[in-house]
């Protein structure tokens, strides 16, 4: 079980892809349909959690852990002093770290293109006429 | 040249990394110790990415950090995932990331393995766009002014040192495994280069066995001598080595032998040569850009060595040919990075791939004593000669020619010029030289257009 934890993608590296296949313009975000979702254990630290807050875009964040059934009681909207709520940061920091994907497939929003992911690896690399 | 340019690095690059994928896992890589501080650098919640990442290696440096690698290596991408990293299958040129999400970037030792300006120019960019204004990067190629080594041109071809003659056995398994793991990959990549190819390799040079006798003795040759270092070569040239040098006397009048064959028919249906044909279209193609290195001016004032002016047919050849004769010529040299022209007359006449010479009758039984000797000499490990005689599959022959990678290496301050020419939106802050690349860290700045 410990061998599987290691193959995942997790919500933080989703909230960095995009698609770009030619011509896309509104690539991001990619639509996740996940086959295999699990549940890991990360340490908690507080100070990381909060500086990574500003930079993923939190409404792509609570949309992708509502597709894979994880949002639980997360808040839609920031609020705006989630630093000093340890309560909210343990709460972003299980659906950005913990909540990984195995299987399945990133969905280009604008082109319907479907990048698999395969063991927790996606696989973006582009055919020649998509370049 | 697009497709020429990403047909090169498909076959010198991605194809060689995943062949040779399983040995970065046994090698013990240390973390070069500024690449590792510009990591420990960035502050903690920050967001990294290593394009390019190989086997991860540094992935795991800054803990307080989330460092996500990529690389278009699937095999090295497996390992890397393996230790539990987060990456990514994609190309530097077509990263799948959103704009200006990452606090820094790596790009370690890989943009050098592109082989035009303009591919290395939107490598460049394509990083840029992924980072954040404010963010930096830290950049590492290889250099042409090395210590120990001189490059003798930026674009060349370096060969995939195999293990000492003691592994070479269980070297060739893993060889082999990762080819049929990976076969789909193979077949595809292989197909595309066989539709790449010239297909006049209909060659009829009389009798196939010695056709193949000689291929084979080329490739020998060729493969005993890429594997060897500098030192190692000058050693057995000099005087230090009578032995040696008493042992290839015998092969002083091989040379010769070897002109008997059409060198025209050897050069377009030798499998091995296929290589030297890719690099020979590729650079002839660019006789009209002005991007690189190579020109076609270079070659038609390259004097031809001794050998070939004696050999060449009476009969005028095509300008085209002329010039991929040329080219081929130079390339040959470039495929050696270490060497410089080699003292002993044998092994720089063997160089020379283009000695035409149809007139000589061709004697099948001492060329097989000799070619055997030669192999005693050599002392041939790898699969027996016999098997690689009768093996006729083009993926065990293109294994052999695919695993030189390509490199572009960098002269003194080209990277930063690069950058500040073509690239705005990177501010350099700092170059330096580092175990053997040149190095720039540079910054994002934001550029208002008016």
């Amino acid at each position: 079980m410990l061998l599987l934890s290691y193959l995942r993608m997790k919500l933080l590296t989703h909230n960095m892809l995009t698609s770009h296949v030619k011509g896309v313009t509104k690539g991001y975000p990619l639509l996740i349909k996940a086959t295999e979702v699990k549940l890991t254990d990360v340490d908690f630290n507080s100070e990381f959690v909060s500086r990574m807050i500003p930079k993923i875009e939190w409404s792509v964040l609570v949309e992708a852990a509502d597709t894979l059934g994880h949002l639980n009681d997360l808040p839609r909207d920031l609020p705006p002093d989630y630093e000093s709520s340890e309560d909210f940061l343990r709460k972003v920091h299980h659906v950005l770290l913990e909540v990984e994907v195995l299987e399945g497939n990133l969905k280009c929003p604008e082109s319907g293109r479907e990048f698999p992911i395969t063991k927790g690896v996606p696989n973006m690399l582009l055919n020649e006429d998509e370049v | 040249m697009e497709k020429e340019a990403s047909q090169l690095e498909r076959d010198h690059v991605h194809n060689v990394y995943e062949k040779i994928a399983p040995y970065f896992n046994d090698i013990r890589y240390k973390a070069w110790p500024k690449v590792r501080q510009f990591l420990l650098d960035q502050e903690p919640g920050s967001l990294i990415a290593d394009i390019g990442c190989g086997n991860g290696k540094y992935l795991h440096i800054n803990k307080k950090s989330f460092t996500i690698g990529s690389d278009c290596c699937l095999p090295l991408v497996d390992l890397a995932r393996n230790h539990g990293h987060e990456v990514q299958i994609c190309s530097t040129l077509k990263l799948p990331y959103r704009n200006g999400c990452f606090d820094a970037i790596l790009s370690i030792a890989v943009i050098h393995h592109f082989s035009t300006k303009e591919r290395r120019i939107r490598a460049l960019k394509e990083m840029a766009r992924t980072l954040r204004v404010g963010g930096r990067i830290m950049i590492y190629v290889w250099a042409m002014e090395q210590k120990r080594r001189k490059f003798e041109k930026q674009d060349i071809f370096v060969p995939w040192n195999p293990e000492p003659p003691s592994q070479k056995a269980s070297q060739y398994k893993l060889r082999k495994r990762p080819q049929n793991t990976f076969a789909a990959d193979c077949s595809s990549s292989s197909d595309i280069s066989q539709a790449y190819r010239k297909t006049k390799s209909t060659s009829s040079v009389g009798n196939d066995e010695v056709h193949t006798l000689y291929s084979s003795f080329e490739k020998s040759l060729k493969i005993w001598l890429f594997s060897r270092s500098l030192d190692s070569i000058l050693e057995l040239g000099g005087s230090s080595s009578s032995a040696t040098t008493k042992r290839l006397n015998p092969f002083k009048n091989a040379g010769h032998l070897l002109n008997d064959t059409s060198r025209f028919e050897l050069f377009k249906s030798n499998k091995a040569s296929q290589l030297m044909e890719q690099v020979s279209n590729l650079f002839v193609l660019r006789q009209d850009s002005d991007e690189d290195v190579f020109s076609i001016e270079e070659f038609q004032n390259h004097r031809p060595s001794e050998s070939i002016r004696s050999h060449l047919p009476k009969n005028d050849l095509g300008t085209k040919e002329k010039n991929k004769l040329l080219c081929g010529e130079t390339c040959a040299k470039i495929a050696l990075p270490d060497l410089v022209p080699h003292p002993d007359p044998l092994i720089r006449e063997a160089n020379t791939w283009n000695n035409p010479d149809c007139n000589m009758s061709i004697c099948p039984d001492s060329k097989t004593g000799l070619l055997r000797d030669f192999e005693k000499l050599l002392k041939m490990e790898s699969p027996s000669h016999e098997e690689r005689v009768q093996d006729k599959n083009t993926k065990e022959t293109k294994s052999e020619a695919s695993l030189f990678r390509y490199y572009h290496v960098f002269k003194e301050g080209e990277l930063q010029d690069l950058i500040e020419t073509y690239v705005d939106e990177l501010h350099v802050i700092q170059t330096y030289f580092d175990h053997a690349n040149w190095c720039v860290v540079a910054e994002k700045i934001q550029v208002w257009k008016i």
